[in-house]
Order: structure tokens, then C-alpha cells, then sequence
């Protein structure tokens, strides 16, 4: 039997006792688990879990540009790639890329494109492969903090790492970091994400109706969720080395 | 002609020019940091100045970090040693090469940089020494590509390389040539440095206790070629620990040890 899941949302996204549909608080992330160095043949990859999203990121570059018209004789190209597998959400997503792929893969290239140097490498190209396997909403802001993971896995030199977190509003009320039925049914979404060498708003875009001072609002409370988040890319990153140090150091201490 | 003297060449590779590389992980100033990009590495700007792989943020009041590293302070620079990267042709580099194309005026050589180095015929055969008749091209001057196939591995130097241009190379030199046995491995080129070791200690204690004859080049391959099979697979087993404990203290001893041990459980002496 076919399994039929209703185009139906829920009338209240807050439950009786005052917290949000799957049991967080208003300004409570979903659980994080990063992941580098996970694909053999990638120059640099990571894997995130964010909440229901499950996401793999490889970078391979700097290599040449094919199709060759493309590269740029003064400075070096970036190029991401988006793309939803046909599983990931309810009904088949059609495996082509559509127009909605092809703009958040332009909207994780310009978010990125201020911390690398590209005008190092003239006439090369750095390349970003996205691939969704589970989506559940903020699926954009969770690539482009896997994404930022992957490139300072593969060694290319970055100014800072960027994170990104969608922030809210449901039901009249301020939330951070959305997930997908408060996406769909919510009152406004506003994902944003930082770059913290100068710690400059690098992605913003909005749907939906919220007042100024709600806006305002929302962006400082945004700050303080990526700065979470940026403390978990950081030990992430560091996770992978500090563990070798440690246990060639245990092995000295046993002899 | 030339193929005989080819196989003299690889009789006599034994030693490794790049010995004198120094070891950049180890050393006094070297912490065991492990820094990230963006990571705030000095508030201090009155005392330091960003070196290798750090910059200056926009006001000039930090010093942050470029690259997933280990963070060193030498006399007044902060440099951050990279634990990933690729790696980028200089002038004079000894580099494994793979002839990946060829055509009647060039090899294309894969070296494990962005681009592809170019291999002219000309810097294939010694100019100079055997003149032709009345000073022209020697007999055997052939200005064509037939003495490399595709497929080949070929121990080159880097002549020319900048950020614009292909690099060239050549096969004239002390070492270099086409390598028709032994083995190549391929390791992260940042990590080049700690398998030779400060002063070549740490190869000249992997060739005597492994009796492998090794060849280390900084584009991150390794050529080696042992007695037997069992030597060989000991080496390659040593190259990548020493790969993945790179950034950690006194290597080459633990490395030595781990030789002596497995040695002992392969059986093989």
C-alpha cells in the first residue's frame, strides 16, 4: 500500500506547554552532529546532521575549468553544486536540477566567495558538491556551513569559516533555526549566515511578514545561534587531529 | 643509445637530493596547536607579524590564521605549518611525473599540481656534448616524442612554473629519467617534510631497517623498490602512519620501534 501523507499543517505550531511541535524551546537548535574527511577520493569533505537533514559536501580543487571558456584569466573560479537526491523529500523530487537548485547553488557560491582568495589562482577552479539526502527544512543555511567545513578540510586557504542558521517567526512568535513544517506553515523565514573574519552578514534573504523591530531582533538573536554553531565547526575540524596527538601520547605514557 | 643509459642512471639511484629539506614540524617553536582558518592567533600586532599562512585582519588589531595547521612562532613571525594541502611546482623541484598525453611536439605530464607540466623534447637528450657534422645536431638528435609512452613514470625537474603559466620540465639531470620497476605511492604533499625528517633522518632510518631503496619528491609520491614483496609492504605501511601521526612529537623514534615490531610479527628480518 502506497503511504499517503497529507498536504495538511497543523492550526497551532506551539503545543500546550508552550514548546514548538518537536519539543524544543523557542530559541533551541536542533541537534548538530559534523563529520571531516569522510569521502576517500575528495580533495575535502564533511557530512552534517542537522536535526532530519543529512548532508555530504566534497571539494575537489584548485584544477583546471572545464568547459574551458569559463575560467578566468585574472582570478579563480568557484563553482557549487546543489543538488536534492530523488529520496529525500516525501514526494520523488525529479533528479534534473530545477530552478530552485540552480538558485541556492548560486546563493552558497556568492555566500562563500568572501573568504577564499581566489585571485591566487588564476585561470583554476574550486568546485563544491552538495548532496541532500534527507531534507526537513533549512536545508540551504545547513550547505553552506557543510560547506565551509569541506573547504578548510581540503586545505584551501580561507579567511574565516562561515555558518548560517535560519531564523523565524511562528504563530506571531520568534523562533530560531526552523524546521520544515514551521517552514512551510510558518509566518516569515529569514535565513542568514556569517563570515567571522569581519563577522559581516554574507547570505540574508526573507518570505514572509515581520516588522522592523522584529527584524532587528531576529538578527541579533541569530548571532548568538551561529555562534554555536561556529564553536561546533571548530572542534569538528580539530576533533579529527587532536585525537592522533592523544593517543600517540598515550601509547609513550603506557611504555 | 639513450635507453642504455637510462637504465645506468636507475642503477645508481640511491640517495635523495631533497635530504636537505628541513623538518618544519619539529622544532622548539613549534607547538602542538592544531588552529583553524579564522582562528584569532595574536591579539599582540605591537610584537608580531603574520608569516606563512596567516594575515592581518581588517584593522589590524589580530592575527588569524589561514589554514587547518599547527601554529609556530619564529623570532617576531607567526606561521601556521598546513596539516592539508595541495601542492604548487617551484623551479628546481624533483617531482614524480605520469605521461598522460602525448603529441609530435610535447609530453603532458600529470605532477599532482593544477595544471599539467609540459615536457618538450628537447629537454628529454644532453644538449652540447655530441655535435653533429660541422657543429650541427648530432646524428641521433631526434626533435620527436617517441622516447616516452603514455603511461610512463618519469622522475622529473621542475625548469619554469609561476601562477600564469604550465610548467616545464626536464629529464637531464643527476637521477632523473624513466623509472621502469619499483613501486609509487601517493601521500598529502604537505606531509612531504616529516617522511624525510629534519636532515633526512627519518629516510635514512626507513631505507636501513627496510633495505628499500626510496625516492621522496615534494609533489607527494613516493617511489620505492625493496628486495621482495614483504619489504616493500612494510615501507608502504610505515609512509602512511607516518602520513596520518604527522603532527605529532617524536616520530621517528615511535616509527623505528614500530619497524622493529612489525618486523618481528611479519617474520621478516
Amino acid at each position: 500500500m502506497p503511504l499517503i501523507i497529507k498536504d495538511e499543517y497543523p492550526e497551532k505550531l506551539f503545543r500546550e506547554d508552550g514548546k514548538r511541535l518537536d519539543g524544543r524551546d523557542k530559541h533551541e537548535l536542533r541537534p548538530i552532529k559534523m563529520e571531516v574527511g569522510v569521502l576517500e577520493n575528495a580533495d575535502g569533505s564533511a557530512y552534517l546532521e542537522w536535526g532530519n537533514n543529512k548532508i555530504y559536501a566534497a571539494v575537489y580543487g584548485p584544477r583546471e575549468v572545464h568547459p574551458h571558456h569559463l575560467a578566468k584569466p585574472d582570478r579563480g573560479i568557484l563553482r557549487v553544486f546543489y543538488r536534492m537526491s530523488t529520496f529525500s523529500v516525501f514526494e520523488r523530487k525529479r533528479p534534473a536540477p530545477g530552478r530552485r537548485e540552480k538558485e541556492i547553488s548560486m546563493v552558497i557560491k556568492d555566500c562563500l566567495k568572501p573568504v577564499l582568495f581566489l585571485e591566487l589562482y588564476p585561470g583554476t577552479s574550486f568546485e563544491v558538491f552538495i548532496n541532500v539526502m534527507d531534507a526537513d527544512g533549512g536545508t540551504r543555511c545547513a550547505c553552506t556551513t557543510v560547506a565551509a567545513l569541506a573547504l578548510a578540510d581540503a586545505g584551501i586557504p580561507m579567511r574565516s569559516l562561515v555558518s548560517a542558521v535560519a531564523m523565524g517567526k511562528i504563530d506571531g512568535e520568534l523562533i530560531t533555526d526552523l524546521s520544515g513544517i514551521e517552514d512551510k506553515a510558518g509566518e516569515a523565514d529569514l535565513p542568514c549566515a556569517m563570515t567571522w573574519f569581519n563577522e559581516e552578514m554574507s547570505l540574508l534573504q526573507f518570505d514572509g511578514s515581520m516588522d522592523l523591530k522584529e527584524f532587528s531582533e531576529s538578527l541579533v538573536l541569530a548571532k548568538d545561534a551561529l555562534t554555536k554553531i561556529h564553536e561546533i565547526q571548530l572542534e569538528t575540524l580539530k576533533k579529527k587531529y587532536i585525537e592522533i596527538q592523544e593517543e600517540s601520547k598515550g601509547g609513550e605514557n603506557v611504555k | 643509445m639513450e635507453h642504455e643509459k637510462d637504465e645506468t642512471i636507475e642503477e645508481t639511484i640511491t640517495d635523495n637530493n631533497e635530504t636537505e629539506e628541513i623538518d618544519e614540524y619539529e622544532g622548539e617553536e613549534t607547538s602542538r596547536d592544531v588552529v583553524v582558518p579564522g582562528e584569532v592567533l595574536t591579539e599582540d600586532t605591537k610584537n608580531f607579524l603574520p608569516g606563512r599562512g596567516t594575515i592581518f585582519n581588517k584593522d589590524r588589531t589580530k592575527i588569524i590564521s589561514l589554514n587547518i595547521g599547527l601554529k609556530q612562532i619564529k623570532r617576531n613571525y607567526i606561521n601556521v605549518i598546513p596539516l592539508r594541502g595541495f601542492y604548487t611546482p617551484r623551479p628546481g623541484d624533483k617531482v614524480i611525473a605520469l605521461v598522460t598525453d602525448k603529441n609530435p611536439v610535447k609530453y603532458r605530464c600529470d605532477i599532482n599540481s593544477k595544471e599539467d607540466g609540459i615536457l618538450k623534447p628537447k629537454n628529454t637528450v644532453k644538449r652540447g656534448k655530441p655535435r653533429g657534422f660541422r657543429g650541427g645536431a648530432p646524428d641521433n638528435y631526434d626533435n620527436s616524442t617517441e622516447k616516452y609512452d603514455i603511461g610512463d613514470i618519469l622522475i622529473v625537474k621542475v625548469l619554469s612554473a609561476d601562477r600564469l603559466n604550465k610548467p616545464e620540465l626536464t629529464t637531464v639531470g643527476k637521477y632523473l629519467g624513466k623509472r621502469r620497476d619499483g613501486l609509487v605511492i601517493s601521500i598529502d604533499p604537505p606531509k612531504i617534510p616529516r617522511v624525510i625528517g629534519r636532515s633526512g633522518s627519518m629516510i635514512k632510518m626507513l631505507k636501513d631497517l627496510t633495505k628499500c631503496n626510496i625516492f621522496v619528491t615534494q609533489n607527494g609520491r613516493i617511489w620505492l623498490k625493496g628486495e621482495d614483496i614483504a619489504h616493500e609492504r612494510l615501507l608502504i605501511d610505515a609512509v602512511k602512519k607516518i602520513e596520518k601521526e604527522a603532527h605529532t612529537v617524536g616520530l621517528t623514534d615511535r616509527m623505528s620501534e614500530y619497524i622493529e615490531n612489525e618486523k618481528k610479527k611479519r617474520g621478516i628480518n
